[in-house]
């Protein structure tokens, strides 16, 4: 009896033990130091579930990614496809700069971050039933960085219709740019292509080639099959060429109908490669074509990547600091040419976290300032770059309120009398007033004077002095130019003196980011200082000395000759 | 001891059958938003099958119609009106671009391959706004604009379904690789214009059809027997809880009629 309860229980557990396991099967295998390291370093953000939706989520745009869809942006294998996990490790490790994605090379052992990526990938189950290797984007054909290049990649750019979304000069600012949402309807920005130390996926060429043709999944950001499959670069700059034309010619006619219909069959045997339809002609004729869409992706990828400096530019400290150049002549408008010949200063922004409300999610990178001076006057120039023009407040239905885009550039009221004295709270002030320049997009020729004692305690000087300014929005950025004399009757205003450091702040606030009071992005003190005016002396000994060298050597070869005589 | 033995064996029972109620948690299945039968889909000649058919309603009050801002391309977006296709009220409250379905047929008919599985995209506007699309079938997404659109589809890399293409203004017809498995209905979008919306459903039978204007479907040729009837609509959800049980007789027809409400 006791025998066959026994025998009995055993089968029964067995049963359960099997089906289980049969069930089990459809559920990845869990690494248990994965999902230690995951719940201790990613839950907060990506949510305990993998779904993007941790504690910290609500204030993060980008959002972090939801992991239960398996779409992943950044990966090396093309559109539609699963990242293989070198994509998942790198990311972990290096982050994704311009979010709040950091890396992880530091704080956690690469044992660690391989078992987060066996982790996070049991949240989608289609990693689990793939059973073939994802498709890696190819990088072969690399066309080399030349002025050439870029110049072709800059025809695709317009082709490929780049400037819908990333704006005509790249700056993120296209026509498209505002209503753009990513699958979970969130705010999505097209990046700025000019400031590449914010790509997420990095910056190389080859970076920007594999976002190209494998697009960034879940982001508005497509794939792409050419915009002129079949034609060569030469016939396509042709085509282009021809449509344009107001009035053609029957020969031009009939050259652009045979262009238009070798196009139309190219992408027909696209279509039936899609289908996998194809014979081996067929297949022979698209692989040559994908070669030349190959080609044209290249001299995008290079022209991408000449839109953007070499590196992100040294902030505006060391010898990097702003300052502000002499001329005697009259000072130059915002418009004159000679602001080319000077090097922009670079004041990066960060989100203002500390007072409510707060900005988590800075959309504009830095402010670059240039400046000339002359006796009596100083002109400043700031250029940033803001991907829409806001110059009232709108209320929209899918983005809610948008405001005024603006910036402060402050000023202490007093400049300390050394560089190491105590300067006015970074943050508009606090005992130690600050003097502030405030421009709105609303009034785009005017700046107005504030003193501040505190990021919310700022008035409007009672005497407005003699500012002039006048400011300019184009392809994605502002310039804004103000100029002040040197010196004022007001004892509020900043007096500004040759030679003397004068620390310098910015706020900038973009509208269409809900930027509006102290939600804004903000830096800390830098200075800037009236380059003193060089000694002219530098004209008259030089050439003096040259001429007593010149007395001597003569003087020297009459006294040989005469010797010799 | 006799007794320890047979607790001993109670919970080793016990925890057999626990294991086997969690592996069956973990199995559950996500959410869709119609429901497909897990078995594979039988195709057999249906010889006088029935009818279902029916009419759906909106039922509430109806939303003024909500005209779209075209902020792009005015001379090709902009040249005739659009309007918000989310909720699409006609005449007698008819009900269009629902979908109704069989929940859990197992076998039955072919698809009908000469149908064209077409997306068109006109001055900027989807068209159909849902659509359904055998799996196994390309989709064929027309541009008649000249303008480039991108055809973003919400879809999930493990049925191949997400796809975000862009399709210039020089080509006019592009087709979007089959599904792999049923799926849907997803959101399609075009994000350079960001008002064009539609949806398609990856089905695994034929046995679904779209409310037109005057909110009409009709199942044709199902065979004989018991099914679950199900629909689904972008504003007023689905039944997959308590779908409607219709009998079909041989070359019978089944009236089902619909009254669908904006869900909470």
């Amino acid at each position: 009896m006791r025998t066959s309860i026994f025998v009995l229980s055993i089968i029964i557990f067995l049963l359960f033990s099997v089906i289980s396991i049969s069930y089990a099967q459809d559920a990845p295998e869990v690494s248990e130091q994965g999902k230690e390291v995951y719940e201790e370093s990613c839950a907060h953000c990506h949510g305990v579930e993998g779904r993007g939706d941790g504690s910290a989520a609500e204030n993060l745009l980008p959002r972090p990614r939801d992991f239960t869809r398996g779409l992943y942006k950044i990966r090396s294998t093309e559109s539609g496809q699963l990242p293989t996990d070198k994509d998942l490790f790198d990311i972990i490790t290096i982050g994704m700069p311009g979010s709040s994605m950091p890396g992880w090379e530091t704080s956690l052992s690469a044992d660690d971050r391989w078992e987060v990526v066996s982790y996070i990938k049991t949240f989608y189950e289609g990693f689990k039933e793939n059973e073939t290797p994802p498709k890696q984007i190819s990088l072969d054909g690399k066309i080399p960085y030349s002025e050439e290049s870029v110049e072709i990649g800059k025809f695709f750019y317009t082709q490929f219709a780049c400037f819908e979304c990333h704006g005509n000069a790249g700056r993120g600012d296209g026509t498209s740019a505002p209503t753009l949402q990513d699958e979970w309807g969130f705010k999505s920005w097209p990046a700025n292509l000019t400031e590449n130390w914010n790509f997420r996926g990095g910056s190389s060429t080859e970076d920007i080639y594999k976002r190209f043709i494998g697009g960034i999944a879940g982001s508005a950001m497509p794939m792409f099959e050419d915009a002129s499959f079949g034609l060569s670069v030469e016939q396509a700059q042709r085509y282009a060429q021809l449509e344009n034309k107001v009035e053609m010619t029957d020969a031009e006619d009939e050259e652009f109908n045979q262009l238009d219909e070798n196009m139309g069959n190219a992408y027909d045997i696209l279509d039936m490669m899609t289908e996998g339809i194809a014979n081996d002609e067929q297949k022979q004729k698209h692989a040559e074509a994908m070669k030349v869409f190959q080609e044209k992706s290249w001299h995008i990828a290079n022209y991408v990547k000449s839109l953007a400096p070499e590196k992100r530019p040294e902030p505006a400290i060391g010898k990097n600091v702003l300052r502000s150049q002499y001329t005697v002549d009259t000072l130059p408008t915002i418009d004159d040419a000679v602001w080319d010949t000077l090097e922009a200063s670079y004041f990066p922004l960060v989100g203002q976290i500390i007072v409510e409300p707060r900005q988590f999610n800075p959309t504009i990178d830095s402010v670059n300032v240039k400046s000339f001076y002359n006796d009596t006057e100083v002109a400043f120039l700031f250029i940033w770059d803001d991907r829409t023009n806001n110059t009232e407040e709108q209320e929209t239905e899918d983005f809610g309120k948008t405001f005024v885009d603006a910036i402060a550039i402050q000023f202490p009221v007093k400049v300390p009398q050394d560089p190491t004295a105590p300067k006015p709270y970074f943050l508009w002030g606090g005992k130690k007033a600050v003097y502030l320049w405030q421009w709105k997009a609303s009034a785009v020729n005017s700046v107005t004077e504030l003193t501040a004692k505190g990021i919310t305690n700022a008035e409007i000087q009672e005497v407005q002095g003699d500012i002039q300014a006048e400011s300019k929005y184009t392809d994605g950025q502002y310039r804004l130019w103000v100029k002040r004399a040197l010196k004022t009757d007001d004892k509020k205003d900043l007096q500004i003196e040759q030679g003397v450091f004068v620390p310098i702040a910015f706020s900038v606030w973009d509208g269409a980011n809900g930027d509006i009071d102290t939600k804004r992005v903000i830096s800390s003190w830098y200075s800037f200082v009236l380059e003193p005016v060089p000694s002219s002396r530098r004209f008259i000994y030089p050439p003096l000395v040259a001429l007593l060298s010149l007395g001597i050597l003569v003087g020297l070869r009459g006294f040989v000759q005469r010797r010799n005589t | 001891m006799k007794t320890k033995m047979l607790v001993c064996f109670a919970l080793l029972i016990a925890c057999g059958f626990g294991l086997f109620v969690f592996a069956d948690d973990h199995e559950e299945e996500e959410m869709n938003k119609l429901v497909f039968s897990k078995e594979t889909y039988k195709i057999m000649k249906v010889n006088n099958g029935g009818k279902i058919s029916g009419v759906v309603k909106f039922e509430g009050e109806v939303p003024e119609k909500k005209k779209l801002a075209i902020n792009k391309d005015p001379a090709v977006c902009g040249v005739v009106d659009k309007f918000d296709e989310s909720l699409v009220v006609g005449e007698n409250m008819a009900l269009k671009n629902t979908i109704v379905y069989l929940m859990d047929v197992k076998q039955g008919k072919d698809f009908d391959k000469d149908a064209k599985v077409e997306l068109d995209q006109k001055e900027c506007r989807f068209n159909p706004h849902v659509q359904i699309i055998p799996v196994g079938t390309a989709l064929t997404v027309l541009n008649n604009d000249k303008a480039t659109h991108n055809v973003h589809i919400f879809g999930t890399s493990k049925n191949g379904t997400s796809i975000n293409k862009q399709q210039t203004r020089n080509r006019k017809r592009m087709k979007l690789a089959a599904a792999k498995g049923p799926e849907g209905p997803v959101e399609v979008k075009c994000d350079i214009h960001g008002w064009m919306k539609a949806w398609v459903a990856y089905v695994p039978h034929p046995y679904f059809a779209v409310t037109n204007e005057k909110g009409e479907f009709t199942l044709e040729d199902v065979p004989p027997g018991d099914y679950k009837l199900g629909y689904w609509h972008e504003v007023c959800g689905n039944n997959n809880k308590e779908p409607v049980v219709v009998t079909v007789a041989a070359g019978g027809e089944v009236k089902q009629d619909f009254t669908l409400k904006i869900k909470k």
